[in-house]
């Protein structure tokens, strides 16, 4: 498997099964502007850690601008003991653009020693932008650590003026703050790529 | 005497529709440096925001002339590249952001506004190592994201080394002794004593006497409810330190 997916670019699977102590590690690209990219996307993944031991580090980065439409429905299924599963979602909405994700954990009945987190942070940069945070949990089993954190907001104040008050103009803090934010996700893309979504 | 680098004329200032400053008045020299005392609440941290510009604030009336020039009427960044620097108490964090592309955009910005040609690579560097050594930091901060995971000591240094870095004409030290261990706060104040010359000034904003031992202010002003209403020469903290602002005013 690729550990990075360009949507537009490259076919993401809808559904994958880990087995026994397999590792997996990915990261989905959905940025409107790129060249190829739909101005609607759907994108469900279903990721099922069904072998005991198994761990999954997905992490997604979305740029809307325009009238763009994305949907993440990012399903993470907990079927066996043991394993582990870390989420990260950052994206950038802009315009009249929208993003929604639509996060679940799912850990079944007798997944114990289970550890699950997700983290989905959207900010916006318009009044006319739409983000909706859906994150989902479902546990049947008891032995299990599982954390959400979602947020959806905008560019700090006081990071801008304390930029802007070293002599860095506001366009310039306004990139360095939205570098800021998505740089968990952003290192873990080839440069070229990084440089030109930041674009 | 030297010429005059600030001037605040009647300043009436608040926000979010509440007056904090009801009419400052203040005159600062070149070479000078200033204390503003005063009691929680006083507006000393009002005064300092609205000086740097910052946009929360809403200025009603009154006038600042900075180096000649109506300060109000320029943006934060503006402020900056005309020499005014503000130390923050609370100095943020920006994960992701290393302390050199931070200070190599400050600087480029800075020096593009004097219209000087950006520093080399090889320059820069040699110059943030010097300011570095200057302030006692060690050189692994540089490569650290501005602000994360730096104690309040570490924090406060960082200001001062970004003060030695873009040389203001006129630093605002906002409590910038808050938090500060014995040790640190000497060495963040040696390092404010020694960028201070003959043609800078500085207002140091304080509670304490402490950080006032080793900064020495010429002049030395209460604010209390919005207004100056006690200005004196450095006598007066040892004063306010013994019978405290009701005592003295």
């Amino acid at each position: 498997m690729k550990s990075v997916y360009i949507i537009g670019r490259d076919t993401l699977p809808q559904s994958i099964s880990l087995g026994e102590g397999e590792q997996l590690s990915l990261t989905i690209v959905y940025a409107s502007a790129l060249e190829g990219a739909p101005a609607e996307a759907d994108i469900p993944l279903t990721v099922s850690l069904d072998g005991r031991g198994a761990s999954l580090d997905i992490a997604g980065l979305y740029i809307c601008k325009g009238e763009s439409r994305l949907r993440l429905k990012v399903d993470v299924r907990h079927n066996a003991c043991g394993c582990t599963s870390r989420q990260l979602f950052k994206g950038l909405v802009a315009d009249q653009a929208k993003a929604v994700f639509d996060g679940l954990v799912y850990v079944a009945h007798g997944a114990q020693k289970t550890s699950a987190a997700q983290e989905s942070h959207a900010i916006l940069l318009s009044a006319g932008a739409v983000a909706e945070n859906r994150p989902q949990l479902e546990i049947y089993a008891d032995d299990v650590e599982c954390s959400h954190g979602a947020t959806c907001g905008q560019l700090n104040d006081d990071e801008l003026f304390y930029m802007r008050s070293r002599g860095i103009p506001e366009d310039e803090a306004r990139r360095l703050q939205i570098l800021s934010f998505l740089s968990p996700v952003l290192s873990r893309l080839p440069e070229d790529l990084a440089e030109s979504i930041m674009k | 005497m030297n010429e005059v680098l600030l001037e605040i004329k009647d300043l009436h200032a608040g926000i979010e529709g509440k007056e904090i400053l009801k009419g400052v008045n203040l005159t600062i020299r070149r070479g000078e440096i200033h204390a503003v005392m005063g009691p929680n609440g006083a507006g000393k941290s009002t005064l300092s925001a609205v000086l740097a510009g910052k946009p929360s604030y809403t200025v009603t009336s009154g006038s600042v002339t900075f180096a000649g020039k109506d300060l109000l009427a320029m943006s934060p960044e503006e402020r900056a590249w005309a020499g005014l620097f503000l130390s923050f108490q609370y100095p943020v964090e920006i994960p992701g952001v290393s302390f050199t592309a931070f200070m190599k955009a400050a600087l480029a910005a800075k020096r593009k506004a004097a219209g000087l040609p950006e520093l080399s690579p090889a320059e820069f560097l040699r110059l943030l190592k010097e300011k570095m050594a200057f302030v006692q930091m060690k050189p692994e901060f540089i490569k650290r994201e501005v602000g994360v995971g730096f104690s309040g000591g570490e924090k406060k240094r960082a200001e001062v080394f970004q003060m030695a870095m873009l040389e203001p004409v006129l630093s605002i030290l906002d409590e910038t002794d808050s938090g500060l261990d014995v040790d640190a706060l000497r060495i963040v104040a040696e390092g404010v004593m020694n960028l201070h010359t003959e043609q800078t000034s500085a207002i140091v904003i304080t509670h304490y006497q402490r950080l006032l031992d080793y900064i020495v202010p010429d002049v030395v002003h209460v604010l209390k409810d919005g207004v100056i209403v006690r200005t004196a020469g450095r006598e007066l903290v040892a004063q306010i330190e013994e019978k405290g602002y009701e005592g003295i005013l």
